[in-house]
């Protein structure tokens, strides 16, 4: 009998899960541990954002879903890894703290043999003074604050309609902020509702970014296939910003946020400050922020994890400089470097640097896009995960290591510019290889016939397929394993 | 107002790639097209 801990049940970590269960007979056990008591299929929140949705359509409760298939669930953050045991066994466990209102506050000891880190990213509003929603900002990170930010917009709706001017500012929160693509999403929908409303021609619509150029969205933007020819994600993106009269102001850093105005340094040095009267910044992330110790209770947080708290796996986390980046700098196994029986996937490991070129201010201040690890490479890297421990309790240590290399793998973006079955439009982007391989595939360092961007009411229809597709495939229903990650 | 760009010099889609982005013809056909490519992309990023 073996024991597998998953910690977290996002993307990554409730993918695992069902894998495992279904891959391993009913005498191994398959714990979840998560703080949430629901599922949350995130990349509809921006919907849910602009009132276009309810968080009961981007959400389910998980323990139903955890009993009809037989994996023990626990509410709880995990706080302390013991990989190699404690004080009178070597039996390596996780401590965890429940959030379950049943046992709100207990703190309890998780033996495992198996460990797959999954705890996604905290959402560091914290990093910049006055960010997120208790300070002057919403977010729409969780669908429980894209609730809340539907309330501000709104009423910035009734005051348009009143006959006020009102400035929406939607972005990045901090210069080393990742998911440009869900700020990108949720400015179009604005800018879309808007529209509806008959207001937009009252309203300044801008977009704050730590981005280079547009288009980069913490990749090092993409050289498309377009039409016979090549064109670049800035281009294509550039192109639908001045078609929607949205302006930007790029390159960002902000400082700091107080009611009503937002403080920024741009990558020259120079300090601005943008006044607003809604603003939807994205946080920066940063890892679960959990200890780790060995036997003898001494704290090896830092052998175990890297300074931004995500897990160091099998990456080369050796500095250099961008113009020495591979596309082998990045893991294949997701394998701890301390132990060998714990993974960490999804957004919980630790990346070896940006994709994109980092730049640092006159002031020493770093503007660099942290890399994006979206919904399609955390539930296969979940899987990849699961198929090793899977092999590996069914068949001893020689069983085949399944990989998923971000520089091996492709994915397939949807960014919502806009909701409505006749009216609505999106962008459909297809990018190959994930991590850019100028070895294989020369200046461009994608497969430029796979990588791929298209604007239209098509891609629209896409990303509600994908809703559908992906809550059905969560909720564990007949053949879900079938619909691919 | 200087530090806010407005990507002036960007192209705009001519009247013809507007209409069919909401065609619904062209729509369907592109939906299928796209989920072709969606499917290439994940098998191969399927080991």
């Amino acid at each position: 009998m073996a024991r597998t801990v998953i910690m977290g049940a996002g993307i990554a970590g409730h993918t695992a899960a069902l894998h495992l269960r279904r891959m391993l007979g009913r005498e191994h056990e398959v714990v979840v541990v998560s703080p949430n008591s629901q599922w949350n299929w995130i990349p509809s929140n921006i919907w849910v954002g602009v009132g276009q949705m309810s968080v009961k359509q981007v959400t389910f409760p998980l323990a139903p879903v955890y009993r009809r298939t037989g994996i023990e669930f626990h509410q709880a953050f995990a706080t302390e890894l013991h990989g190699a045991g404690g004080a009178t066994s070597e039996q390596p466990y996780v401590s965890v703290r429940y959030t379950d209102p049943a046992r709100q506050g207990e703190v309890a000891e998780l033996a495992y043999d198996y460990l797959i880190n999954a705890t996604g990213p905290k959402l560091n509003f914290g990093a910049t003074p006055g960010l997120g929603p208790n300070g002057y900002t919403w977010s729409v990170c969780t669908a429980g604050h894209a609730t809340e930010a539907a309330k501000g917009f709104d009423a910035v709706v009734q005051k348009l309609k009143a006959g006020e001017h009102q400035t929406l500012l939607i972005g990045m929160g901090h210069g080393t902020c990742t998911c440009q693509g869900a700020a990108f999403e949720y400015t179009f929908n604005i800018e879309h509702e808007l529209v509806k409303e008959g207001v937009r021609d009252k309203a300044d619509v801008i977009y704050i970014t730590n981005e280079e150029h547009l288009g980069d969205f913490g990749m090092d933007g993409m050289n498309f296939g377009y039409k016979g020819g090549i064109t670049t994600s800035e281009d294509f993106t550039s192109s639908l910003f001045r078609e929607r009269g949205v302006t930007a102001i790029m390159s960002a850093h902000v400082e700091s946020v107080e009611p009503g105005v937002v403080h920024y340094e741009q990558v020259d040095g120079s300090k601005g400050e943008q006044p607003f009267d809604f603003a939807m910044l994205l946080p920066p992330f940063r890892g679960a922020d959990l200890t780790a110790f060995d036997r003898d209770g001494l704290d090896i947080t830092a052998q175990v994890f890297a300074p931004s708290g995500f897990m160091k796996v099998d990456a080369d986390y050796e500095a250099k400089p961008y113009e020495e980046w591979k596309a082998s700098d990045w893991p294949r196994t997701y394998q701890s470097v301390q132990y060998d029986n714990v993974w960490a996937a999804g957004i919980a490991f630790a990346p070896p640097h940006q994709m994109s070129r980092p730049r640092t201010s006159p002031n020493g201040t770093v503007i660099a896009p942290a890399p994006p690890r979206t919904g399609m490479p955390s539930g296969v890297i979940g899987r990849a995960v699961a198929q090793t421990i899977a092999g590996r309790i069914k068949h001893g240590s020689s069983a085949r290591v399944h990989t998923a290399s971000m520089a091996d793998m492709g994915a397939a973006c949807i960014a919502s510019a806009g909701k409505g079955w006749r009216t609505g439009q999106a962008a459909a982007m297809t990018v190959f290889p994930i991590i850019p391989d100028k070895a294989k595939y020369g200046e461009a360092g994608r497969d430029t016939k796979q990588t791929y961007g298209e604007i239209g009411l098509s891609a629209h229809w896409m990303k509600v397929m994908l809703h559908y597709l992906f809550i059905y495939k969560a909720k564990a229903r007949p053949l879900w394993h079938l619909i691919p990650e | 107002m200087s530090n806010i760009r407005t990507f002036s010099d960007a192209r705009l889609p001519t009247d013809n790639e507007v209409r069919a982005r909401r065609n619904l013809l062209v729509q369907f056909w592109r939906f299928a097209v796209l989920n072709t490519k969606m499917i290439v992309m994940v098998t191969r990023g399927h080991h």
